[in-house]
């Protein structure tokens, strides 16, 4: 084996200066052009309770994505994330059939979320929501 | 190793880097007494290449729209993480692009480079000069402040001194009676998509020529073979015996990009409201102009020169006549001498025009 040389050594310390240079340009880069974080994370979401027409439904920003709360024909309350388990597209309450339907694929998910009919693999994800004075809380 | 070896061997083999290197760089011989002042070009090359990936940065958070432009740099200072780096170096960078610049040009005055056979030099570099201009005026408007707004207002005013056209061109740069709206529209085009194009297709023609008729003696320090160029037909100006490109020179260009570098960072970490007046960090209010609006330093002295003559017009032409000759320069200075010494009335008129250029600007600051 060669013996290091001045050069060499020369060569290693120009190398980590290059590389700490680097370093130091692409970590601003990458947290400039990094997503902002929204801080939304545990946040709750709160609204009337009469903000939902009888057996109708609301949509609402939760958590950086997309819950809906819908009220049945019994006048259960139900809280679900609107997002289509197959392809994520955003589901619509269906009034008269009283069922969740993906206008994307054509997929079909009962008041409580599970699969009816269509692609979906998995269930709605539900959502924990309390009812105090007429506020709904999702959260 | 063996196969980064075997890699370069293949690529030489069909690209003929060797060759390339060996006719670009290490086989391409600048004078023997070349100084630190030729390497203002690589500055500036390295500059324009900052301030282009900065204005990339910027574009992904900037909103060209008068209702959200303001606020969207104020989200870039105060929001996006680094977002002050990537604007103020874009800020501080403009600026410093002129100064260095300005400094190119100076240099290039002092040593007779401009002068034959290097016209086109000199007249690629005097436009690129005046767009380098150009992109900071138009680039000045974007953050839609009182500063842009009022300077702008007074920038586009000036052009409806020019008779007969005068305010139709007015209207035709702001795209409508007053500063408004539309001119960020087309002030945004102009400065992200026009100008940069332009100034890089003009760097491109600036090195091309400088690299067909070879870099110029300065007319100091070591002597080396006489320029024996007659005018009459093409010859590349060779210095055999001189100092290889790279890495001699190469040297001395990354030796100035890294004390520039040094600066502009100072200025960014340090002091980076340096060029920034109180003006520039209120949101623009067409009902309400500010006390004291002045122009940035760059214009200030075209600033005082429109304010001393009584006509405007006359104002405008004085600096016409002015810019023309500086372009035309190289076709009204003849003489082969290029040794600054040994030319008394050109450097008279270099020393008295920077002097008046200087305080013009002084004057133009505290008038």
């Amino acid at each position: 084996m060669q013996t290091p040389t001045r050069r060499t050594f020369l060569g290693i310390c120009l190398g980590g200066l290059a590389a700490a240079g680097a370093v130091a340009a692409a970590y601003p880069l990458l947290s400039y052009l990094a997503p902002p974080s929204t801080g939304s994370e545990g946040a709750k979401v709160s609204f009337p309770e009469t903000d939902i027409p009888p057996d109708g439904a609301k949509f609402f920003d939760y958590r950086g994505s997309t819950g809906v709360v819908i009220r049945t024909r019994q006048g259960q309350l139900l809280a679900l994330s609107a997002i289509c388990t197959h392809l994520g597209c955003i589901v619509q309450w269906e009034k008269e059939k009283q069922d969740f339907l993906c206008p994307c694929h054509a997929g079909r998910y009962s008041p409580e979320g599970t699969v009816i009919a269509g692609p979906p693999p998995r269930p709605l994800a539900k959502l924990p929501f309390v009812v105090v004075n007429g506020v709904i809380t999702v959260g | 190793m063996t196969i980064i070896r075997a890699i370069r061997r293949w690529l030489e083999v069909r690209l003929g880097i060797d060759e390339l290197v060996e006719k670009q760089l290490t086989g391409y011989l600048l004078p023997r007494n070349i100084n630190a002042w030729y390497s203002l070009g690589s500055v500036l090359l390295v500059i324009f290449g900052i301030q282009v990936a900065t204005g990339i940065l910027l574009l992904v958070y900037y909103v060209p729209d008068a209702q959200k432009a303001f606020s969207s740099v104020s989200q870039i200072m105060n929001d996006v993480p680094f977002g002050w780096l990537i604007r103020m170096s874009h800020a501080v960078g403009s600026n410093m692009m002129v100064a260095v610049l300005l400094l190119h040009m100076l240099s290039t005055l002092f040593m007779g480079s401009y002068k034959s056979p290097r016209e086109l030099n000199w007249l690629t570099g005097f436009i690129l000069f005046n767009l380098v201009l150009a992109i900071s005026l138009t680039g000045y408007l974007l953050p839609w402040s009182q500063l842009s707004f009022w300077a702008t207002t007074v920038a586009t005013n000036s052009a409806g001194a020019i008779p007969v056209i005068g305010t139709y061109l007015t209207e035709f740069l702001r795209g409508g009676k007053l500063v408004g709206p539309a001119t960020l529209g087309r002030f945004f085009a102009v400065h992200v998509a026009l100008l940069p194009v332009a100034i890089a297709l003009l760097v491109g023609a600036h090195l091309f020529i400088l690299e067909r008729i070879g870099v110029s003696t300065p007319p100091f320090g070591l002597k080396e073979t006489t320029n024996t160029w007659q005018g009459d037909r093409f010859r590349y100006e060779g210095h055999p015996g001189g100092i290889p490109f790279f890495p001699n020179y190469l040297l001395q260009d990354a030796t100035t990009i890294m004390i520039y570098l040094a600066v502009f960072f100072a200025v960014v970490f340090f002091d980076p409201y340096l060029f920034f007046p109180p003006t520039a960090f209120v949101p623009a209010d067409p009902y309400r102009t500010p006390a004291h609006i002045k122009p940035e330093w760059y214009f200030l002295a075209n600033y005082q020169t429109l304010k001393v003559f009584p006509n405007e017009l006359l104002g405008l032409m004085v600096q016409g006549a002015a810019m023309t000759f500086l372009a035309l320069l190289p076709f009204i200075d003849r003489g082969r001498e290029r040794h600054p010494l040994k030319r008394p009335a050109f450097l008279v008129c270099f020393i008295g025009g920077i002097i008046l250029y200087l305080a013009m600007m002084i004057w133009g600051h505290y008038s």
